[in-house]
């Protein structure tokens, strides 16, 4: 008994040795005989689908930021849709906070996103508040030419953005969600609200040249008593705020 | 030589410690399974699939988020980033990071045990081999027989290295046979990537290369042997020194919780990188995660634990040698 405990132990004092000293040598020694290449990986056909996929893009609005209950209006939507819908609904929320159009241009430009927005039947994008209003630090600057730089670079980014979407996904339904002012009670709020007006006319008709991308308008939403659904800094909806925007939105998804 | 060592065998399996330290990890891989089975259940509901892409996806996403936080340390920061490029870089060439099976939960125990749990293990057994000889009496039956006293206290540690390498492969095949017939017995041949390097500028990919599963654990075993190996001699110098087996557990236990602790906060403290407890994470170089203090590399980690392995040994047997025993 003693014996063969001895001698066990003895074996695996052994193998645990080559074990280290394996380790040892594939941590310096081990020059890269197999590089992984990059993969190219094929998109899957869509596995058993159950319910609705919903897929969220965009910058803070998207993740919710503002909202106490940390929904944002993509949860207040999916919680309408699964009500509604009686079915399960499964979320990728792909929101970064800050996010300017061309950085969701790159990020629409990876695989795993290309596949997420592949497999998704709803697909809600918020883009272009940073763009405009610089992340809410500060107003844009009048100067117009400066402001027409702007707009044309976003546009060409959302343009991409929708025809990246369109290449993976033929069928889903895209809803654009629409700048709204959050400055409209400030100084030159008169002012202001007349770009974001133009700026969402712009991005309307972008939307306008692709087959089912829905332009959502946000804008009369927060026109009347705006501080009633904004969040503290005064930039992000609050949470009443996130709930009209997913109402507007829940009641244009057909299924 | 070999008569003595089966003498010193024979009396820790008359101890039953190793059956003890058995139903220990038993009972924690069990919970460890639970809570694991638990946790993929829940992440499963919260997103709605099982699948590892969209998961890992939603996972970069969030981490980017926490990333634009402003109120987030740089030390954070960094260790954050580097998590975020490795996931990218797993992503990218379509590796599952945390291919479900027995050999993937074997993996995270270990990297999650290998600086407190498995060096408790051994200070189970490590830290009464010599002082329990002083406290029953037999230390003076032991060493009036016609025997060098180096080679009594060889024997012991020999013994020691023995109970060691026993500990390291009960913990491997319990948690393999626990937590396959959850997560599944498969997965051994899974791809995984190691030699990640951490430079200033975050996360280095030119080094990395794939391996098995079944190989990383190997390696991973290894790792974690060498590290019992130090802790169970440093506590077998303590139980040299101090008569009293309470107090060497003591002084060990608070060197292996405080080295638990500073990891997290030591990022600033540069020389304390020379301290063994908080080297003890060496799986995590092969892993890729950050450091606790910058520049510490795996052969630097080791040296440090090599360091004090043969001092520790050095002391044991000088005062074994030369101390009176009354």
């Amino acid at each position: 008994m003693v014996r063969l405990v001895t001698i066990i132990a003895a074996l695996f004092f052994l193998l645990w040795l080559a074990g280290l000293g394996w380790a040892v040598s594939e941590y310096y020694a081990g020059k890269q005989d197999q590089v992984p290449k990059a993969s190219e990986q094929k998109i899957e056909k869509a596995e058993n689908k159950k319910g609705l996929t919903v897929v969220a893009l965009g910058d803070s609005l998207t993740r919710g930021t503002g909202d106490e209950t940390g929904k944002g209006y993509v949860g207040v939507l999916v919680d309408e849709l699964k009500e509604k819908t009686k079915q399960p609904v499964q979320l990728t929320n792909l929101g970064i906070n800050g996010q300017r159009s061309d950085q969701l241009r790159n990020q629409v430009g990876q695989t795993e996103v290309q596949r997420q927005i592949h497999k998704a039947d709803v697909i809600v994008v918020t883009i272009g508040g940073n763009d405009l209003f610089r992340g809410g630090q500060g107003i844009i600057e009048f100067k117009n030419e400066d402001l027409t730089g702007i707009q044309t670079k976003y546009l060409e980014n959302i343009k991409a953005i929708f025809e990246q979407i369109r290449n993976h996904n033929q069928n889903a339904n895209v809803f654009f969600i629409g700048l709204y002012n959050p400055f409209i009670e400030l100084g030159e709020g008169k002012e202001m609200s007349k770009v974001v007006r133009q700026w969402n006319y712009q991005s309307a008709e972008v939307s306008a040249a692709f087959p089912k991308i829905v332009f959502v308008p946000t804008f009369d939403l927060f026109e009347l008593k705006v501080n009633d659904y904004l969040y503290s800094d005064k930039f992000h909806p609050n949470t009443k705020g996130y709930r009209l925007i997913a109402e507007r939105v829940a009641s244009l998804i057909t299924w | 030589m070999t008569k003595l060592v089966q003498n010193e065998m024979l009396k820790l399996i008359a101890k039953k410690r190793l059956i003890v330290i058995g139903i220990i990890i038993g009972v924690l891989v069990i919970l460890f399974t639970y809570a694991q089975y638990k946790e993929t259940e829940t992440q499963r509901k919260k997103l709605g699939t099982s699948d590892w892409r969209t998961i890992l996806q939603q996972q970069i996403v969030d981490t980017t988020n926490r990333l634009s936080s402003s109120r987030i340390s740089d030390e954070w920061k960094k260790q954050l980033q580097i998590s975020l490029q490795q996931k990218q870089y797993y992503l990218d060439h379509d590796i599952n990071p945390a291919e479900p099976g027995a050999p993937t939960f074997i993996r995270i125990f270990l990297e999650n045990s290998i600086d407190l749990f498995i060096p408790l293990m051994v200070m189970v057994i490590a830290s009464d081999l010599v002082s329990s000889e002083h406290s029953m009496g037999t230390v003076k039956l032991l060493l009036t027989r016609p025997v060098k006293r180096w080679k009594i206290l060889l024997s012991k540690y020999i013994t020691l290295c023995l109970a060691v390498s026993l500990i390291i492969a009960i913990a491997g095949i319990l948690s393999y046979l626990i937590s396959g017939t959850v997560f599944g017995y498969k997965g051994w041949g899974a791809p995984i990537l190691t030699g990640f390097n951490i430079t200033d500028e975050g996360l280095s990919t030119s080094d990395v290369r794939l391996l098995s599963l079944w190989e990383f654990l190997l390696m991973d075993l290894g790792l974690v042997w060498f590290v019992a190996i130090v802790v169970g001699t440093l506590s077998f110098m303590l139980s040299v020194l101090i008569r009293s087996t309470a107090a060497g557990m003591g002084v060990m236990l608070a060197a292996l919780i405080s080295g638990a602790i500073l990891s997290n906060m030591v990022s600033s403290w540069e020389s304390a990188k020379y301290f063994f407890m908080v080297n003890l994470r060496l799986t995590d170089y092969m892993k890729g995660s950050a450091p606790p203090i910058e520049g510490m590399n795996l052969s630097f980690s080791m040296m440090v634990l090599l360091v004090w392995w043969a001092a520790a040994l050095i002391v044991s047997f000088v005062v074994f040698t030369k101390r009176d025993v009354y």
